[in-house]
């Protein structure tokens, strides 16, 4: 498999603020890959270290084969860009940016273009200032896939669209990676995340926090589990298993999230008597959010799998 | 792919090019049509006279009722230049820092084109800007000879040359600025205080002694300043003006390569 995006040890600095630090993750060909975290976490950032907007503090960064401090105008011919806060002129429609991207580029095929904005039924022949969020994404979308790049580059892809636009999009990705190409996504919607994404890195102020696949993360994620007792019981008896956190305790009801084997918890309730257990499969939300809300030391990450 | 980025700015700049170019010419021919009205009213030199600083600061320098005074005191000592540096200062300020504070100075910088073509194709827009209003009044002045306003073609052609090439000097001046330091604000408000010094003192020093050397420091001093509209565009002040937009430009671009674009 060949490397797509090789980073290692970027860092990138504003003035005394630390923006990403030490970040680096690999991308091969033919993946969908998942960039998540939080607002403000340096998605964007890394992004546009990455499309050479930025210069980096510090750090190596490879795209396609080559560095985008050096050799930027060959990366841009083969990659595609959507932008988080896309900006269009507002006084163009969105045929003139189209037409306007197509004569630089030089190398559009319009029938696949034209293919790309019946799909996302595109507004194109008014001034983009005049278009919803939802509509101006449309065109910002055709703009980074309509050369057919080696590469996408999106930056919150599907923000602004309704959930048929989503799920279009969802499948433009899949045909695009099925091609042999790559897809890097940011996101902070988990639900985007789990549709279409092979592997993902979670960032969190600005460093990056776990890299794994979908199926990886989905093992190691948190089960609910609730027991039902005839009479109040102290929880303690539970907190002291391993792999057992005790997410509430009241009347005789016990939350319990699993990340171990689940029969220690069955045998301390049996011998408590319990009246009835209901189960909840794997919750990747809940781990996400775990990731999202603390500061987990490599430590606290690897226990919590 | 010839100049896209040149021909995408143009357009969004077209109705404010249009604009002005249409109120110059209407000012233009105002002051060329009402010529044969004042061209005998010598007491309209008294102003003039003796080295007046009040008439200096806007610009009138010399007899007024010569045909070149005439133009040089309402058109090219001090408006035709204010018009082409309002376009061409807004444009630079606008072109790199302006775009990129917008947002979409990023479409176009991840495109398959270098920073430094990007730099070349906003200077290129920058200076089609600077053209149409001097080119306007100066068909203005060329029909005033039907009013008894007649000046030396090699004069007119040397004055609308320089206006052209001082309105590039400081466009390119807000364009370094606007790359250094991304601020649209901060391009705007340098390059129109030096532009508002350097008229000062161009204007100024032919009655202000002391001020005298200092319009060797004016470029306003090599494109109208010095009897350009009597006497052409010498090859000094073509060198000095286009040095100086040389010198900004490569520094735009240097400073451009090291900017973090949004």
């Amino acid at each position: 498999m060949s490397v797509v995006i090789e980073v290692e040890g970027l860092s990138k600095t504003f003035g005394n603020v630390r923006a990403v630090s030490d970040v680096g993750f690999t991308v091969t060909a033919g993946e969908v890959f998942g960039f998540l975290g939080p607002n403000g976490a340096g998605k964007s950032t890394t992004i546009r270290l990455l499309l050479g907007l930025y210069h980096a503090t510090s750090g190596r960064v490879s795209v396609l084969g080559r560095d985008p401090t050096r050799d930027v105008v060959a990366i841009h011919r083969r990659v595609g860009y959507l932008p988080g806060e896309l900006a269009l002129y507002p006084k163009l429609t969105g045929r003139q940016h189209l037409d306007f991207a197509a004569r630089v580029r030089g190398e559009v095929d319009h029938a696949y273009r034209d293919r790309l904005v019946d799909r996302f039924s595109a507004e194109l022949d008014r001034p983009v200032r005049t278009l919803s969020k939802g509509n101006r994404q449309k065109i910002g979308l055709v703009l980074a896939f309509m050369h057919r790049p080696d590469l996408l580059i999106l930056d919150e892809p599907t923000a602004g669209l309704d959930p048929l636009l989503q799920e279009e999009f969802a499948r433009l990705v899949r045909e695009t990676v099925a091609e042999g190409r790559t897809v890097f996504l940011s996101s902070h919607e988990l639900d985007e995340v789990q549709r279409v994404v092979d592997r993902l890195a979670i960032i969190k102020d600005g460093k990056i926090v776990v890299t794994d696949t979908v199926e990886g993360l989905r093992r190691a994620a948190p089960r609910t589990v609730e027991f039902t007792f005839a009479h109040p019981i102290d929880p303690a008896a539970f907190a002291e298993l391993d792999g057992v956190h005790v997410l509430s305790s009241a009347d005789g009801r016990v939350r319990l999230a699993l990340t171990g084997p689940a029969g220690p918890a069955l045998r301390v309730a049996a011998d408590l008597d319990a009246l009835d257990v209901t189960a909840r499969s794997a919750d990747l939300d809940e781990l996400f959010l775990t990731y999202y809300r603390e500061h987990p030391t490599e430590r606290e990450v690897r226990d919590a799998r | 792919m010839p100049a896209e980025v040149t021909a995408l700015d143009l357009r969004l700049r077209r109705r404010s090019l249009l604009g002005y170019t249409a109120g110059i010419v209407v000012y233009a021919f105002v002051v060329v049509a009402i010529y044969p009205a004042f061209k005998d009213d010598t007491s309209l030199n008294q102003f003039t006279k003796n080295g007046n600083a009040v008439a200096a600061l806007f610009g009138a320098n010399g007899p007024l009722t010569t045909p070149a005074g005439w133009l040089n005191a309402n058109l090219y000592a001090n408006f035709v230049p204010l018009i082409v540096l309002l376009l061409t200062i807004g444009y630079g300020a606008s072109a790199l820092a302006g775009q990129d504070e917008d947002g979409t100075l990023s479409l176009i910088t991840t495109l398959p084109l270098s920073r430094r073509r990007l730099v070349a194709d906003k200077l290129a827009a920058l200076t089609l800007q600077a053209v149409p209003v001097s080119l306007a009044t100066m068909l203005c002045v060329l029909i005033g000879h039907g009013f008894g306003l007649s000046v030396s073609t090699n004069g007119l052609i040397g004055v609308t040359l320089g206006v052209v090439l001082l309105g590039i000097d400081f466009g390119a001046l807000a364009l370094a600025i606007g790359a250094a330091t991304g601020s649209r604000g901060t391009a705007l408000g340098i390059s129109s205080a030096t532009a508002a010094l350097c008229y000062l003192i161009s204007s100024l020093a032919p009655v202000v002694h002391w001020l005298h050397p200092a319009r060797y420091a004016s470029p306003f001093f090599y494109a109208v300043g010095d009897g350009q509209l009597n006497r052409g565009l010498s090859p000094t002040d073509a060198i000095v003006l286009l040095t100086v937009a040389a010198a900004l430009s490569i520094s735009a671009v240097a400073a451009f390569d090291r900017l973090d674009v949004h």
